[in-house]
């Protein structure tokens, strides 16, 4: 999309009379989708309507807040670049859906099933034979300016025979009630996904009429299209893959959505590697075959060997390999050129000219101003166009306000002509369209509001097919003419209704052929991401536990300078985290740091742990500014300690244990091993201060168990003994070895030959050097070697595994 | 003319590379009735884990390599012989400024050498207002396109300096345009950016000089590295012609051509992509011998 800026609903409260529901007044001369000509509710609308009509304000807000909630709990977001930076914003759902009659939708699927070909045969004959170009139905500039003319990719035809496998539409309905199409998106159609969450939200809302209303459902689309993408593949093994921008991208929440929808992969430029003619995928046990590529990036980036040579988020050699045909990307990589907007100025000519057939669904009128005639026309009927860049890929109601209404031109220094002369094919005018109205609630009652609808077309082993529904683009004032959807609004489910019972597929296979699969390869990136994951969290731990105790004991005396905390904070420094907050700031970034490692792996991860990571950032963030140093202090320390246990927990109780779960445990282990060595290092010497010890046993949690195993106080051999070299004790350094030994050795080996990897060894000599020592031999000098060999440690993991 | 052309450029890495993946485009090009390429290879080493050949979509021919292992340093040679036979220019037959548009639009084609390709802004070309004012001072009445290009290469050649340290590869054409100084690689992009700017459609030309200057004549600049040039699309019964800002000439049998782009984006002898911390060291060298 492209996805829709959200402004508040500005619609002063008008006092209109009558019920909230059924008082509902279509808009004069704008054909509405719930009301006929006559004002009557249109059958499809009746049982819709009248279910709503008997509830009470206070249901109906329950049953909204219901599909808020889903939509939260399930962590739908899309990011919004408005403003300064970037944001996470909620799913903006309008909670009412568009009914269509499902025979008007038939007439709609003829219409787009017939432009997906067209577009189809458009853009083969771009990147082929050139016939409509030469026989003077495309002007040739339209093509050679096109920065989405991607000259590598000519005379490369696609392995799977076709470009496109999947658009979408954005179509309106005009005053005279007949639908067009205003913009067609074949880049990398986004939005598909969030059809899907909509109706999920929207169901949870309304389950009750939506079960009666013979609504058709929307998996057997996503079926279908899965089981076309499969039987791409070369070899029974290849993989699948969701190419994704990376979570900067607008709707990167839709690409892991997708992914974990369908069960593909979801890799990033980075992730893939062209080997002998193959894309293969690093993964933790090497490199494995991709055959097909769902490719949610712009095709410019997806080589800088070979395309746009700046992009860091591509594949060098990505256009060798569709040379050598080694892989299906979809939609083929220089599909977006037919995007482009001075297109719909041609479509009607070249689909009579190559079907020799008229457009079922007519698109917007357009105008390319790089020729004479077209342009005196503009010219002559200023008033009634939108003027927008010719080579603009985004429809004129969503591209930054770049498209303005041609009557804005009044008033102005230079004449329209001498704009339009200068500008020629730079610019595009298209005809000023209205669109229709549909019930949308606002400020306690149903309200029309402009909408717009954006379709989706799979190509599928039987053809293309439409999903039945999609999302409706609502507008946010009643501001009717298409360009005013540039202000944003929301969206709704749509509603395709039969008249008979409809079919209920579900992507699930029937149960009495299940199989168990393993979860694939682990991608390199995903493991690395989670192993950082894992040593952020525990570094974030081991500071709370110290700080904690740091201001505990300054809640007592009050005194920096005690030798105590001297020497702690001398620690804390050492390890960067200074004490003038309370609530340090390198404490925050290490949290920050937690959660981008995370952000990078959300498809792996349950919304619950997303949201108490980013629960656990923003409170960090609050006592930052207002804790105070002692007792406040020591209390916000428990707070977020709480809080980070809880995110472990829910990463504990819920994550699959399988190759990632390990990458986390082992960056966790290593990082408690990490701080346990070097604090015993620090403060467990001879010369330590008074209370020290305590202290120690106290960030170690293992106060009660020294109570318990050594029948004298404190002493320096006891705790280094609990704390180093007991391997039941789970925060000793014994003991986190050991489960690094234990978990490396499930690690799969890349290349393996059978025999122990040179991280294999390493990890067993350290546990078994560290195993045979006693408390009276663990001077500063052996924590140090200990705290540099598991450095090294990690190292070798990452040459291992992350290369 | 018969050339036989050799051509070294050596890489050396800092810390040493891995997974590289270059393009390479340096074997000259053959034209009908201009140029042949009698015999031609390049080799690399160390050898590459992968290597394939094709031709891009300006014709040339484009090298693609790849090299997994771990390499200090990497060695590309070319070597070729070829014949060059360039006609000297005609009669100018060229159309005045204002009547190319219209012989513009009546070529319908999207070949790799129609001219549409070399209008508009292109990936290392953008609009400039600046260059566009200084073009528009070469433009007078009953000029035909021939004689604005010609004039502008003079006054390149003029206005600017020729200066192998103030640019890099890399500098914009606003940059050198500022600066007023720069090598074959600016001058020529200065000049596609100022012809384009008044509808001339104008390319990108990379390839090599003659190193030995004929008997009594000087050296020209750029003969100790790869050289570029322009050509300049003249309207339907001309075709294109392509000129040398940087010594004020058209290219003639001097001159070998390597490749035809929109700009040095397209042409780049090396591109590539690989794994490596810390910088490189380049060296290059160039000879074109006539043979006779």
């Amino acid at each position: 999309m492209s996805v829709i800026p959200v402004t508040e609903l500005d619609y002063a409260a008008e006092a209109v009379e009558g019920d909230p529901i059924l008082g509902y007044q279509a808009l004069p001369g704008v054909s509405d989708e719930m009301l006929d000509r006559d004002g009557q509710i249109r059958p499809v609308w009746q049982n819709l309507i009248s279910s709503l009509s008997c509830m009470s304000e206070g249901e109906l807000h329950e049953r909204f807040a219901r599909a808020d909630r889903y939509l939260r709990d399930a962590g739908v977001f899309y990011r919004s670049y408005a403003g300064q930076g970037s944001a996470e914003r909620a799913w903006p759902i309008s909670h009412v859906p568009v009914v269509i009659d499902g025979k008007e939708w038939e007439k709609v699927s003829e219409g787009l099933i017939q432009r997906a070909d067209l577009l189809e045969k458009i853009v083969s004959d771009i990147y082929g034979e050139n016939r409509l170009v030469r026989e003077g139905v495309l002007p040739p500039a339209l093509i050679a300016s096109n920065p989405e003319f991607l000259r590598p990719l000519v005379g490369i035809k696609p392995s799977s025979g076709y470009h496109l496998h999947f658009c979408s539409f954005e179509i309106g309905r005009g005053p005279d009630g007949n639908w067009w199409v205003l913009a067609d998106r074949t880049q990398a159609p986004s939005g598909a996904g969030f059809a899907l969450e909509n109706r999920v939200a929207t169901t949870r809302a309304f389950s009750d009429i939506y079960g009666e209303s013979h609504v058709h459902r929307l998996a057997s689309f996503f079926g279908a299209f899965r089981d076309a993408l499969q039987a791409q593949k070369r070899y029974p093994d290849d993989r699948i893959a969701v190419l994704t921008p990376g979570p900067a991208n607008e709707t990167y929440f839709e690409h892991a959505y997708i992914a974990r929808y369908l069960g593909f992969m979801l890799l990033e430029g980075e992730d893939l590697t062209v080997v002998n003619n193959r894309v293969m995928v690093r993964t933790v046990a090497g490199l494995k075959p991709v055959s097909v590529l769902w490719r949610r990036l712009d095709a410019s980036y997806a080589d800088p060997l070979e395309l746009n040579q700046n992009s860091h988020i591509g594949t060098p050699g990505m256009v060798e390999a569709l040379r050598s045909d080694a892989v299906t990307i979809v939609n083929g990589l220089g599909s977006g050129i037919l995007e482009t907007r001075a297109l719909l100025a041609f479509t009607p000519t070249i689909c009579r000219h190559l079907l020799g057939e008229e457009l079922k669904l007519p698109s917007i009128a357009t105008w390319w101003c790089g020729q004479k005639s077209e342009r005196q026309h503009v010219a002559e009927n200023i008033e009634k166009m939108v003027i927008g860049p010719a080579y603009s890929r985004a429809p004129f109601f969503d591209d930054n306000n770049q498209s303005v209404l041609g009557a804005t031109r009044k008033g102005s220094k230079q004449s329209v002509e001498d704009w339009l002369n200068a500008a020629g094919g730079k610019l595009v005018g298209q005809e000023a369209v209205t669109l229709s109205t549909t019930p949308a609630y606002v400020n306690g009652r149903l309200m029309p509001r402009p909408m717009s609808l954006r379709v989706f077309a799979a190509r599928t082993e039987k053809g293309w097919q439409i999903m039945p529904g999609g999302f409706a683009r609502i507008g946010s004032g009643d501001d009717v003419a298409a360009i005013a959807m540039q202000a944003g609004g929301s969206a709704a489910d749509v509603w395709i209704v039969s008249d008979r019972p409809v079919e209920k597929p579900s992507l699930l296979p029937p149960e009495e052929s299940f199989s168990r699969n393993m979860p694939g390869s682990l991608p390199s990136r995903a493991a690395d991401n989670l192993f950082w994951l894992g040593r952020y969290i525990e570094r974030a731990e081991g500071a709370l536990r110290i700080l904690r105790s740091w201001h505990m004991r300054y809640a007592e005396s009050a005194d920096p300078k005690q030798p105590l905390l001297a020497d702690v904070s001398r620690y804390l420094t050492g390890v960067d985290i200074d004490m003038v907050k309370a609530v340090p700031l390198p404490l925050i970034r290490n949290i920050d740091s937690a959660i981008y490692s995370a952000s990078n792996i959300r498809d792996r991860f349950s919304p619950d742990g997303w949201l108490a990571l980013n629960d656990l950032a923003k409170t960090a963030r609050r006592f930052h500014e207002g804790v105070q140093h002692g007792d406040d202090a020591a209390h916000a320390m428990t707070v977020l300690l709480r809080k980070l246990a809880g995110f472990a927990g829910l990463v504990h109780e819920n994550m699959y244990r399988f190759t990632g779960w390990r990458f986390l445990s082992i960056g966790r282990y290593l990082e408690r091993g990490l701080h346990m060595t070097r604090l015993l290092g620090h403060m467990s010497g001879p010369d330590t201060p008074d209370g020290a010890l305590d202290m120690l046993l106290e960030i170690g949690d293992s106060v009660m168990t020294h109570r318990r195993r050594y029948n004298v106080n404190t002493a320096r051999l006891t705790v280094t003994d609990l704390l180093a070299l007991d391997p039941l004790n789970p925060r000793s350094v014994l003991f986190q070895l050991n489960e690094i030994r234990t978990e490396v050795e499930q690690l799969p080996h890349p290349y393996g030959t059978g025999q122990m990897s040179a991280l294999d060894r390493e990890s067993m000599r350290l546990h078994s050097g560290l195993a045979v020592m006693t408390p009276e031999a663990m001077t500063t000098e052996v924590y140090e070697r200990l705290e540099a060999e598991m450095e090294k440690l990690s190292d070798l993991l990452a040459q291992t595994y992350f290369g | 003319m018969l050339y036989d052309i050799s051509l070294h450029m050596g890489y050396l890495y800092d810390t040493p590379a891995s997974g590289a993946r270059h393009i390479l485009r340096l074997l000259p090009l053959s034209i009908p009735d201009r140029q042949r390429l009698i015999a031609g290879s390049v080799t690399i080493a160390p050898t590459a884990e992968e290597r394939s050949d094709f031709i891009d979509f300006f014709g040339q021919q484009a090298t693609s390599i790849f090299l997994r292992a771990q390499h200090e340093k990497l060695d590309i040679r070319m070597q070729a012989r070829v014949m060059v036979e360039a006609a000297p220019l005609t009669a100018d037959l060229s159309p005045e400024l204002k009547d190319l548009a219209v012989e513009l639009a009546e070529i319908r084609s999207i070949d790799p050498h129609a001219p549409h390709h070399f209008t508009g802004q292109s990936p290392r070309l953008p609009d400039n207002a600046e260059i566009a004012a200084f073009a528009r001072e070469t433009v007078k009445p009953g000029r035909t396109v021939r004689e604005i290009a010609t004039l502008l290469c003079a006054r390149i050649f003029k206005e600017f300096k020729y200066d192998a340290e103030a640019t890099t590869v890399d500098t914009s054409p606003a940059e050198a345009f500022k600066l007023k100084r720069g090598v074959c690689q600016d001058f020529s992009h200065i000049m596609i950016v100022a012809l384009r700017s008044l509808g001339i459609p104008a390319g990108y030309v990379s390839g090599f000089l003659r190193t030995i200057p004929p008997p009594g004549k000087e050296r020209l600049e750029g003969a100790d590295a790869m050289h570029a040039w322009v050509r300049v699309w003249c309207g339907k019964s001309t075709g294109y012609i392509e000129l040398d800002p940087t010594n004020n000439i058209p290219a003639g049998t001097d001159h070998i051509v390597v490749g035809y782009g929109r700009d040095y984006a397209d042409v780049a002898p090396v591109i590539g992509v690989l794994k490596s911390y810390g910088t490189h060291r380049t060296v290059q060298s160039v000879d074109v011998i006539p043979l006779r």
